[in-house]
């Protein structure tokens, strides 16, 4: 449980003359979930997608299990530039949950959790299918593996996004705000599946606006403001006893 | 109105009209043909150069595009084997003209329906560690093509009909043998009356064509929709786009 999942060190990104990510340090344990909470805009989701390198950095290095993602630029980095190939391999053991779910609409359900496994991964058609109906399963949607996504509810739409990410058996999992876009009574079945992951001790960073999981859930929430990393604290200090005016008054807002 | 309407000099000049049929079949055949594959290249082209290597193709696309079709196919006929010493024969050069002209809109459909993908999709497969070309297959292509089918036909419609325009410099395509019976007979509208009516039906044909690959191509199919509800189906959306009940 100790060793370090991932290691950011001086992550620097800006858009233009808009700068989203001012230093980030931060480190996650194997094992560990992470609330990262903070206003819109205030760099959340760049952060997450810089893990993945859906974003790429302009200063800083991300190490996930030790191997070092994306354009290293310190002194002692290897800095050699990564083929596509090589970037694809390192994105497969980071898995990814959009905010839009971002299921692809020309393939069932079944279809959209299995494709990586055929594509990526290379596997037959048989166990490919197989591990996705147990993936689909563990969401609560087998039954559902032959339906199109337009016909499902947001919710069912997250949770096979969801799905869709397990099946890759990343070594950590990064949300997106992943509640953000359903209907307030669709909130809790996404909730459900995340509680159920991060109890069975997967690593997981999960942007969100939801306080109740992120105090039931996380190990550690961290507060993040026109980024940088203002505040962190084991969940139940960090609401019950913030320490800095900003968190106090962005909790306040919230009146939680 | 003492006029009479004299179609059996049609119906008696009919092989005429058919070895033009053939003509003009095999004229839009392969622009359409050529003309795709323009189009295509065009497209991928200019969505993956920077801008600047871009202009040549953006003028291309606005020259053909901004330019009567006749002058184009008179244009390439005559100044083609001026320019580049090249002696092509006519149905070549006829051919390259057209496809030229049906590939620079072609070029536009493609680049926006390609444009059109849902960014978050290409994410998604992304942050799963496709590469690029596997998404380009597996992500993009299964979505672009299918909407892009309706503007295709569109295209491919306008095709036949520019081939029309061949007569001009004596191919003896559908229009032209049509003129041809008009000399010699003096009734210009029979003739082209027939001939409208067999361009319709060619282009309908093209049409029928577009739908079935649109119905082949669509991801949800229900199992009970055969081709001609889905022919029923499409019929009606178009007049279902007025507002219905209570607005």
């Amino acid at each position: 449980m100790n060793q370090a999942a991932i290691e950011i060190k001086g992550l620097h990104k800006s858009f233009g003359s808009l700068d989203v990510l001012k230093g980030i340090d931060l480190t996650v344990k194997t094992g560990e979930v992470i609330c990262l909470i903070g206003s819109s805009g205030s760099g959340k989701s760049t952060l997450l997608r810089c893990i993945n390198q859906l974003t790429v950095q302009e200063k800083g290095t991300i190490l996930v299990n030790g191997e070092n993602i994306g354009p290293a630029n310190d002194e002692n980095s290897r800095d050699k530039k990564l083929s596509n190939a090589e970037i694809a391999r390192q994105r497969s053991r980071v898995g990814f949950v959009f905010q839009q779910f971002n299921l692809w609409p020309h393939r069932t359900v079944l279809g959209n959790v299995m494709d990586a496994l055929l594509v990526v991964k290379k596997m037959d058609r048989a166990q490919a299918k197989e591990i996705a109906i147990a993936r689909l399963e563990e969401v609560g949607l087998a039954d559902w593996s032959e339906e199109y996504p337009s016909t499902l509810s947001g919710g069912q739409q997250q949770r096979v996004a969801i799905a869709r990410m397990l099946a890759m058996e990343p070594d950590v999992m990064l949300f997106d705000e992943p509640t953000s876009a359903l209907d307030p009574e669709r909130v809790a079945e996404v909730i459900d599946v995340m509680k159920l992951l991060a109890k069975k001790g997967h690593t997981m960073i999960i942007a969100t606006h939801e306080m109740n999981f992120a105090r039931d859930t996380a190990d550690r929430v961290i507060f993040i403001d026109e980024g940088v990393i203002v505040e962190e604290a084991p969940a139940r200090e960090f609401f019950t006893a913030p320490k800095t005016d900003r968190l106090k008054s962005f909790l306040n807002r919230l009146s939680v | 109105m003492d006029f009479e309407f004299r179609f059996d000099i049609v119906w008696n000049n009919f092989p005429l009209l058919l070895e033009g049929i053939e003509t003009t079949i095999v004229l839009s055949l392969l622009t359409m043909v050529l003309g795709t594959i323009i189009g295509l290249f065009v497209a991928i082209i200019r969505l993956r150069v920077r801008r600047i290597f871009a202009v040549p193709l953006i003028i291309y696309v606005e020259v053909f595009r901004g330019t009567p079709g006749l002058i184009q196919i008179v244009w390439i006929y005559y100044c083609l084997p001026i320019v580049t010493g090249l002696q092509l024969d006519a149905l070549t050069s006829l051919v390259i003209a057209m496809a030229l002209n049906v590939g620079a809109y072609l070029s536009e459909v493609f680049r926006a329906g390609i444009q059109a993908v849902d960014k978050g999709h290409i994410e998604a497969a992304t942050a799963l560690g496709y590469r690029p070309a596997q998404i380009t297959r597996r992500v993009v292509v299964p979505q672009a093509a299918y909407r892009m089918i309706p503007a295709i036909g569109n295209v491919f419609v306008s095709a036949i009909k520019l081939s029309s325009l061949c007569s001009v410099l004596g191919m003896a395509e559908l229009m032209y043998q049509g003129q041809i019976i008009i000399a010699n007979f003096f009734r210009p509208i029979e003739v082209f009356t027939v001939v409208a009516m067999i361009y319709l039906l060619m282009a309908y044909t093209t049409s029928l064509f577009m739908m079935y690959l649109e119905w082949k191509l669509a991801w949800i199919k229900r199992e009970d929709m055969t081709l001609w509800q889905r022919f029923k189906h499409i019929s009606h959306a178009s007049f279902s786009l007025k507002p219905q009940g209570d607005v």
